[in-house]
């Protein structure tokens, strides 16, 4: 009964002070407007990163060529070669696949069309160790690239770029840095991985790659994919044996190369946006609290109007509990209103991100949205005590008198 | 059902202390219909809030319907407030955007009563003051003698054992003024105890007894 009075009259009093009632849940609004937005886009990413690792493979390592540093000092850079690559695959100790790359960017021509391009030399277990999927043509094979064939199988995006159907291009010849290929295949699209777009990509045997387009036997990367039940750490240990080996590292000298683990770095990242969502959290929940405060003033500003109908109330029966119930509802009722608008507009925002991002998934931050309602109802009960209990707290034959 | 004895009231002041009430003694029985008359600041306003229960007496004992009211607490107080008295105001004291009924159902609300029971009791005794058709009207949209009537029903809702008015004609001409008068005198005629405060002796002259007040002490207490 108390309640049900208590929130009617929350209502007739908000309704009757709109806008005094909005500016002061602004604060609140923007509070929660924020926290939806940052959480919501800060998942999306968190699930972005997460999709880049499945998409690379659980357990890839990178190896990229380093400098070569002697009694502290480092000097020349020292490749990695495709002999480098040959030695880990000859390595019989962990069942890995070893994928080595070689890269740079060429002219590419088709017909009065041309772009630029990264064109990569890999061999032809790249796209399986890379979980590619082929949707049209084929793949090129072990004796494609022994025999130095002039084929090439194009990212996802690399025909979109071009302007020119998939139909059109399947099994004709195009020029890349002057040199003629048949276009063989078209990879399905993978999205980027964050640092770098294997969708804007050409792919050429490696053997081609080294002898035809780059003429050099240094490869700019190996990738290696370790099996299921090896940790990544024993893989490493691997790598850097055998590297160490080939490149005629003495003991007590250092690597020339580095080993990259991606999911590392993955992980980073997903640190790195874990702690940038907490930090505009944060600061939205600061706006929050400085919106409570708001609130509390408004509502000792209520309070003070409204002394005359609390001592009316207090003479027709209503006890102090009453009174106190009726102004913590109100100031409860005037948060969560600015909670659901700003939960609204900061859904809308991030969905407004979303959708001008191609990275950022839409996720509905159901748990936040209700975590926040939730919140700023509890912000409403906090600040409103205090001015409920000075409002339950009034002496009724006073209150009456009050002007 | 009412007897004071010997209540002082004083306000401290900071420094200085005023003496409100020195030392009133009087009873009502059931059934009376008694004025209480005096000038302003004459403290016929601080006892009314004392035997309203709105107040408490700084010394002395005031029995309501045989309880110690100078014993009670705020809840206690608030209980009684809400079942054994209904008090009209002079200046209405109608909550400006609820209509009629919501209104008069307001002490129920704090009674606990069921809501349907609430509407209907509400709109019986609307129809009592003669509003039934004015049930769904707000403050703004009555006379001042329709809300009157409605503060009336209101302090009627909750059937009082007695009826309190503190100036009840103040804000009225006199032939909406004397209408008024005519309801009390009515519910009296039914059993109603009533006790009004008022300063003009035409009033007081209208009900059976009359105490009047003056410095804080009772100048005289008299049948009309």
């Amino acid at each position: 009964m108390i309640i049900e009075e208590s929130v009617n009259s929350a209502l007739d009093s908000i309704k009757t002070n709109l806008l005094r009632s909005l500016l002061t849940a602004l604060a609140i609004i923007i509070g929660t407007a924020a926290v939806i937005a940052m959480v919501g886009i800060g998942t999306g990413a968190q699930q972005a990163i997460e999709d880049s690792i499945s998409s690379l493979g659980a357990k890839t390592v990178s190896v990229f060529p380093g400098q070569k540093k002697k009694r502290g000092i480092r000097s020349s850079w020292v490749a990695l070669w495709l002999n480098d690559a040959e030695a880990l695959s000859k390595d019989s100790e962990i069942a890995w696949r070893i994928s080595p790359e070689m890269h740079g960017n060429k002219q590419v021509k088709f017909g009065d069309k041309n772009a630029n391009f990264s064109v990569n030399g890999v061999q032809p277990n790249f796209f399986s160790v890379n979980s590619f999927i082929l949707t049209k043509g084929k793949l090129f094979s072990e004796n494609d690239n022994f025999s130095r064939k002039r084929v090439a199988v194009l990212g996802n995006a690399v025909q979109e770029e071009l302007k020119i159907p998939e139909e059109m291009l399947l099994n004709k010849e195009i020029q890349i840095g002057g040199i003629s290929f048949k276009v063989i295949g078209f990879l399905g699209e993978k999205g980027s991985g964050g640092w770098e777009n294997t969708d804007e990509k050409i792919y050429i045997p490696m053997m081609t790659a080294s002898t035809r387009v780059y003429g050099r036997k240094w490869i700019n990367t190996v990738r290696i994919q370790i099996p299921e039940g090896t940790s990544i750490n024993k893989a490493m240990m691997s790598i850097e044996r055998v590297l160490r080996r080939e490149h005629d590292i003495g003991p007590g000298e250092d690597n020339d190369f580095r080993i990259i683990d991606w999911s590392q770095i993955q992980q980073i990242q997903k640190d790195a946006t874990a702690i940038f969502t907490t930090l505009i959290a944060g600061i939205a929940g600061i706006s929050l609290l400085v919106g409570g405060i708001g609130v509390m003033n408004i509502m000792l500003v209520s309070v003070t109007e409204r002394t005359k109908e609390i001592g009316l109330r207090k003479a027709l029966g209503a006890t102090p509990r009453a009174i106190l119930f009726q102004f913590i509802i109100e100031a409860i009722i005037l948060c969560m209103i600015g909670g659901i608008i700003g939960a609204l507009l900061g859904t809308f925002l991030y969905f407004l991100a979303a959708s001008f991002s191609e990275q950022l998934p839409f996720v509905l931050p159901i748990l936040a949205i209700f975590g926040s309602i939730t919140f700023s109802a509890c912000v409403g009960l906090f600040f409103g005590i205090w001015p409920a209990k000075r409002a339950a707290r009034l002496d009724p034959a006073v209150a009456l008198q009050y002007e | 059902m009412i007897n004071v004895d010997s209540v002082h009231k004083s306000y401290d002041l900071g420094e200085t202390s005023v003496h409100a009430l020195r030392g009133v003694t009087f009873s009502i029985e059931k059934g009376e219909f008694v004025s209480i008359m005096g000038p302003s600041g004459s403290g016929k306003s601080t006892l009314m809030n004392i035997i309203g229960c709105l107040d408490t007496p700084s010394e002395g004992t005031y029995f309501l319907n045989q309880r110690n009211v100078g014993q009670l607490d705020e809840e206690q107080l608030a209980g009684i407030r809400n079942k054994e008295i209904g008090f009209i105001f002079q200046q209405f004291h109608l909550l400006p955007r609820s209509t009629a009924l919501e209104n008069v159902a307001l002490p129920l609300k704090y009674a606990s009563v069921q809501r349907t029971e609430q509407l209907s009791r509400a709109e019986e005794v609307l129809n009592k003051v003669g509003l039934s058709d004015r049930l769904s009207h707000k403050p703004t949209e009555l006379s001042g003698g329709e809300q009157q009537r409605v503060a009336i029903a209101r302090a009627l809702v909750n059937s009082p054992s007695i009826l309190f008015a503190d100036e009840p004609t103040g804000n009225l001409d006199s032939k909406t003024g004397s209408e008024v008068l005519e309801i009390f005198k009515e519910l009296n005629e039914k059993g109603q105890t009533i006790v009004v405060i008022t300063h003009e002796r035409d009033i007081a002259k209208q009900s059976h007894r009359t105490i009047t007040i003056k410095d804080g002490e009772i100048e005289s207490d008299s049948m009309n």
